[in-house]
């Protein structure tokens, strides 16, 4: 340990840690806007700037290394006056519109601006029109580059964490911005849509494509049924939107909620997951027994689908072709539920709450449906929390509420596909029982759980030794596929989820949750699961009674028409 | 056989003309290209198109309103998509589904360019097989 002082405090450092890290250990406030979290400095906005003592020289705490005996200013009149003077320039060519702004009250520029008591535009804009374009193009997100501060967490994002650099720093000095590949829009570019760019975003320079205008005008019109479903890591990341603690479970109140909205049935996806195992545990121990493409990878994750589409279409044949929770659920919605109810699926105005952006791009895939879409509209958890603010709804004074059967009793393995590892550990639970006829003694499987980017498994079941792999971010399942393609052949069952950590950690979450929000999203969601009396998605009553009142069997003719898709190679500049 | 059904595109753009008559083409549609709103509003007196697909900004700002609706009152069945850059330069935002803005955008679908090539087949097919079903109750 190394020794040094920061306004005059004795503080304790591991030699090569940063100024930034020891700081805030101790508790001292340093901002940032550009730093991020167990990754290597960028040293881009310089808004973490400290003095130090002797040299005169102001150095970005950030990328600093402590050196033994040093002594640091973290808040002298000078260093906050050059902290005060970085954000007045940042806002020179930041547009004033932060009433209209999706961000307003939770943009970290804005916050720095109240702590630093900017109270005047500091820089005259420069006078003309904005020549910057809002990118508009893509199904899921919104790019406005007139926001963007080129703080570069996007991009680093992007690349570092998801393997995609769908966009990357363009140009020189004061005409640099961020963009796609020969400025195309995202629309045409490889991003995959997962919309981890706005988590990080520290402006409103990215936001999601909304779909609350039209879902408010279906709420409105007395001629549509209006049928929401939820996904499972919804319910426990809602309570962040409306200022309840995180790792709250807010399940039947969020139930009340779109109901007090209007909305006329609401199904819970979790349900879709345990059709989905039907389905794709069925899918495995086909394709084991009569020697189909392995490893059989999940499908359930859409930015993961068009990743592989994009950059690695050999694989195309190992991903399952079960559509997803989402999309199956949409799917029996319209075409099995609707005429059940005697309701004309024209009708029926199908809206999914998800955790993703990239559920958005989905839904709007051709293949996504028959004549009708399977899912008209996505509203994230975060356009959620912004319904309910619009229509008032207070979520504590209502009484809790259960979904609407037939699609609203779910196991707990459904609830669980919220978590990176948790459709691995439902399908686990449902093909041991496939396989061997008995049920697990114990449901749990640790070594799935956890927020590591690479979880490996092996078992034994009925004779067969099985290799399955649980990884989350793409970069990870980049890595993955590399030693695939380098002859790696020890495993039978691969599950990615685009974001680190899974759903929990989805792009359409709320905004500026760190790691220990996000592991207590995932503790709710096994919590959930330690105390539910049905813990394996194939004895769900009710996926049982539809199979014999409408699917058959699983893999079967109506299974394969409604709930099993195909892929695409994609062509996009890469 | 069932005739083919006949696309009307207008673009100022002739990049997306012959794109778009590449895509729909090659779905087995006839194609029929006009570069400006006046050709537009020409081509549609002499015939009757199944679906019609109209930029926004042409030789007038607003020529693909005036298009859209000029096509609605001669055939006020006929689905029309507008596809425009315009929320992205002008960045005012206006949409097809909201009830007030189908009063005065005769449009049943808006489309941010650029648009992949699957959107446009997609949407155009969905149109059309849901015409007999009326056009309004297209979800976005």
């Amino acid at each position: 340990m190394i020794g040094f002082q920061a306004d005059g405090r004795s503080i304790k450092a591991n030699p090569g840690e940063t100024l930034l890290t020891a700081l805030r250990r101790e508790g001292i406030h340093i901002p940032t806007l550009c730093h991020m979290e167990d990754m290597l400095p960028s040293g881009a906005c310089r808004l973490c700037i400290v003095e130090v003592e002797g040299s005169g020289a102001l150095v970005p705490a950030c990328s600093y290394p402590v050196a033994a005996d040093m002594a640091i200013h973290t808040r002298s009149p000078r260093v906050l006056e050059a902290r005060k003077t970085i954000v007045e320039l940042l806002l020179a060519n930041h547009p004033d519109d932060c009433l209209y702004c999706s961000r307003s009250g939770k943009c970290d520029l804005q916050s720095l601006s109240v702590q630093l008591d900017v109270r005047q535009r500091a820089f005259p804009a420069l006078p003309g029109p904005q020549q910057v374009e809002l990118d508009m193009s893509s199904p899921s997100l919104v790019r406005d580059p007139a926001k963007c501060i080129l703080c570069g967490r996007c991009v680093r994002v992007c690349e570092e964490v998801q393997g995609v650099s769908a966009i990357d720093f363009m140009g020189r000095g004061a005409r640099t911005k961020i963009g796609t590949a020969f400025d195309q829009g995202l629309n045409l570019s490889s991003c995959i849509n997962c919309g981890q760019c706005i988590l990080v975003c520290p402006t409103g320079a990215l936001t999601e494509q909304s779909s609350l205008d039209e879902v408010v005008a279906a709420l409105a019109d007395a001629g549509k049924v209006v049928v929401a479903q939820h996904a499972p890591a919804v319910s426990v990341s809602l309570a962040e939107e409306i200022g309840l603690k995180a790792g709250t479970d807010v399940d039947g109140l969020m139930v009340a909620a779109l109901r007090h909205m209007g909305f006329d049935y609401v199904f819970d996806t979790s349900f879709a997951a345990d059709l989905t195992i039907m389905e794709e545990g069925s899918e495995l121990v086909e394709r084991i027994r009569s020697g189909g493409a392995l490893p059989m990878m999940t499908s359930c994750s859409p930015g993961w689908i068009k990743y592989v589409e994009t950059f690695y279409p050999e694989f195309i044949p190992n991903l399952s072709t079960c559509k997803s929770p989402q999309q199956m659920m949409g799917a029996v919605i319209k075409n099995y539920w609707a005429e059940r109810q005697g309701i004309d699926p024209e009708k029926v105005v199908s809206v999914s709450i998800m955790p993703c952006t990239a559920k958005k791009f989905e839904c709007s895939r051709p293949e996504m449906g028959n004549e009708l879409r399977d899912v008209d509209y996505v509203l994230t958890t975060r356009e959620l929390g912004q319904l309910i603010r619009m229509f008032g709804v207070e979520l504590q004074g209502l009484e809790p509420q259960l979904a609407d059967n037939p699609f609203g009793e779910r196991s707990s393995a459904g609830k669980i596909f919220g978590a990176s590892g948790g459709v691995m550990e439902a399908a686990i639970r449902s093909v041991h029982y496939l396989l061997t006829g008995r049920e697990m003694e114990d449901v749990r499987i640790q070594p799935a759980r956890g927020m590591k980017g690479v979880k490996e498994l092996r078992a034994t079941v009925d004779g067969l030794e099985v290799g399955a792999c649980v990884v989350s971010g793409l970069g990870n399942a980049r890595d993955l596929l590399e030693q695939l393609r380098a002859g790696r052949d020890d495993l039978h069952f691969i599950e990615v989820m685009t974001c680190p950590g899974g759903c929990i950690n989805g792009g359409g979450q709320p905004i500026g949750a760190d790691l220990a929000r996000i592991r207590s999203r995932m503790e709710a969601l096994y919590r959930i699961d330690r105390e539910d009396t049905l813990q394996v998605s194939h004895k769900n009553p009710w996926v049982l009674r539809l199979y014999e009142e409408f699917l058959g069997k699983p893999l079967g003719h109506e299974s394969h028409r409604l709930l099993h898709t195909h892929y695409d190679k994609r062509e996009a500049p890469v | 056989m069932e005739p083919r059904k006949k696309i009307v595109v207008v673009d100022d753009d002739e990049d997306v003309l012959e794109q778009l008559s590449q895509i729909l083409g090659g779905e087995g549609y006839e194609v029929h290209m006009a570069a400006s709103q006046a050709e537009g509003e020409e081509l549609l007196l002499s015939l009757h198109p199944d679906l019609a697909i109209v930029d926004l900004m042409m030789e007038e700002q607003d020529s693909g309103f005036v298009l859209a609706h000029y096509m609605k009152k001669l055939y006020p069945d006929v689905p029309v998509i507008m596809l425009t850059g315009v929320t992205s330069a002008t960045r005012l935002s206006f949409d097809a589904t909201a009830p007030e803005s189908r009063s005065w955008v005769k449009a049943d679908r808006i489309l941010d360019k650029p648009v992949r090539a699957e959107q446009v087949k997609e949407l155009v097919a969905r149109l059309l097989g849901r015409r007999r079903h009326g056009v309004g109750a297209e979800a976005h």
